[in-house]
């Protein structure tokens, strides 16, 4: 079976920082970056890009929808 | 006619709620958490749909004094804020209250003192109901703790405003604000053509001179004016309590939250009652007027009361004052931009009321 690589694509300047996305990443990809946005805001970032299996949760539970998820077969 | 289902953020819900509701004015300047309300009215552009101005003034003083003048032409206008934002205003504020002038001012409360964090907090309790600004005023100050009460509170604070001559403030908090929610809208409402009789728009020969103003130099027609005010103020405490009670019909045990506080508590009351603590929640909706009432009433009833805030303990103090020693009153808190969890509340209720 083909394996499934994710990536992530974050909206930072929309993020407010709220962590839900980082508490469902099923793989811990998600970390609040130390710098913040336009609005002050540590805003999420994939810090673990290699670890995304492209499972959509945190694109599901954004309330602001900034996350956008790509998943390609390897 | 029917309301619109939309799913939007607090701020963007009291940017769209003020839209229909007819407001003519809005003056602003950008501070997170509250930034989204001045990027929906200046991406809406209502100037071409109801006529009503949109503004990014210089700086929250000047949004203060704009809101002061559009006002004493009897006009329907809001500014918003966050907490550093507001205390900016206050001089305004007290101008206004002083000139007894109806406007609405929203507050976005973050974490202080000083600039603090941008997170949601509580901590302006004391700033809202008990001056701010100086001298002997009172704003009526109603807390929001959903998306649909910052929409739905927009009209009514104008209602209130124009009832009273007296401006009001809408005490919301950054999680409010930026929480996503579900929002019935009310239909679009005209603005209004009517000019009240008190407003200054040129004076025509059949009536005297309307003057606006907060500056009398005889300090003797300043106090029957001071009076004048208390009697409006003792009017509103008689007439405009607004609270909710969850589960108090049966409480041994009572919270007292607002806003956000409130929403986590509700859940604390589930968890507190699924453990056999019977556990009520006394909701203030408007802060002035504090429901002093009720609370003394219940406090008949109940063992305790914890007031739960995200502040130090401000609105513990009210609480405290209305019960009048009949029963303990403790507060518990997170600070700083942290949101309480219902299960942290449940515990420290525990821990002080039912030790051993």
């Amino acid at each position: 079976m083909a394996k499934i690589r994710g990536s992530i694509v974050v909206n930072a300047e929309r993020c407010k920082g709220c962590e839900v996305c980082m508490v469902t990443c099923p793989t811990g990809t998600i970390a609040m970056a130390k710098e913040v946005n336009g609005k002050g805001y540590n805003y999420a970032y994939p810090a673990n890009p290699d670890l995304c299996i492209g499972c959509a949760n945190c694109a599901m539970v954004c309330p602001d929808g900034v996350i956008t998820v790509y998943k390609t077969k390897i | 006619m029917e309301k619109e289902l939309r799913l939007m953020k607090g701020n963007e819900a009291v940017a769209e709620a003020a839209i229909r509701a007819g407001v003519d004015g809005y003056f602003g300047y950008p501070i997170t958490p509250q930034t989204e309300i001045i990027e929906y009215l200046m991406e809406a552009n209502p100037a071409e749909t109801t006529g009503m101005i949109v503004l990014q003034a210089e700086s929250e003083v000047a949004a203060i004094n704009m809101v002061y003048g559009g006002a004493a032409c009897g006009k329907k206008v809001m500014t918003s804020s966050s907490s550093p934002g507001i205390s900016l205003k206050q001089e305004g504020v007290s101008y206004i209250a002083g000139a007894e002038l109806p406007c609405l001012i929203v507050n976005v409360v973050r974490g202080g003192p000083g600039l603090g964090t941008i997170q949601p907090a509580q901590s302006d309790y004391f700033q809202s109901t008990k001056g701010g600004g100086h001298g002997d005023y009172h704003l009526i100050v109603l807390a929001p703790a959903s998306v649909q009460e910052m929409a739905d509170f927009v009209d009514l604070s104008f209602e209130l405003a124009f009832k009273y001559r007296n401006p009001v403030m809408m005490l919301s908090d950054g999680a409010i604000g930026q929480m996503m929610e579900k929002v019935y809208l009310s239909p679009q409402k005209q603005r209004s053509t009517t000019v009240p009789i008190w407003a200054t728009t040129g004076k025509p020969t059949t009536r005297e001179r309307n003057i606006i103003t907060s500056l009398d130099l005889d300090p003797h027609r300043q106090e029957i004016f001071n009076e004048k005010l208390l009697k409006k103020y003792n009017e509103i405490r008689e007439n405009e309590v607004r609270f909710e009670e969850f589960q108090c019909e049966d409480a041994e045990y009572l919270l007292v939250a607002y806003g956000t506080s409130a929403r986590v508590c509700q859940k604390s009351v589930q968890i507190a009652r699924e453990h056999g603590i019977k556990v009520g929640l006394l909701r203030p909706i408007t802060l002035f007027p504090f429901p002093s009432k009720r609370i003394s009433e219940l406090a008949d009833q109940v063992k305790g009361m914890l007031s739960v805030e995200m502040s130090a303990g401000q609105m513990v103090e009210d609480v405290q004052l209305a019960v009048n020693g009949k029963v303990p009153v403790y507060h518990f808190g997170r600070m700083g931009g942290i949101v309480t969890t219902p299960e942290e509340v449940v515990e420290n209720l525990k821990s002080k009321f039912l030790k051993g």
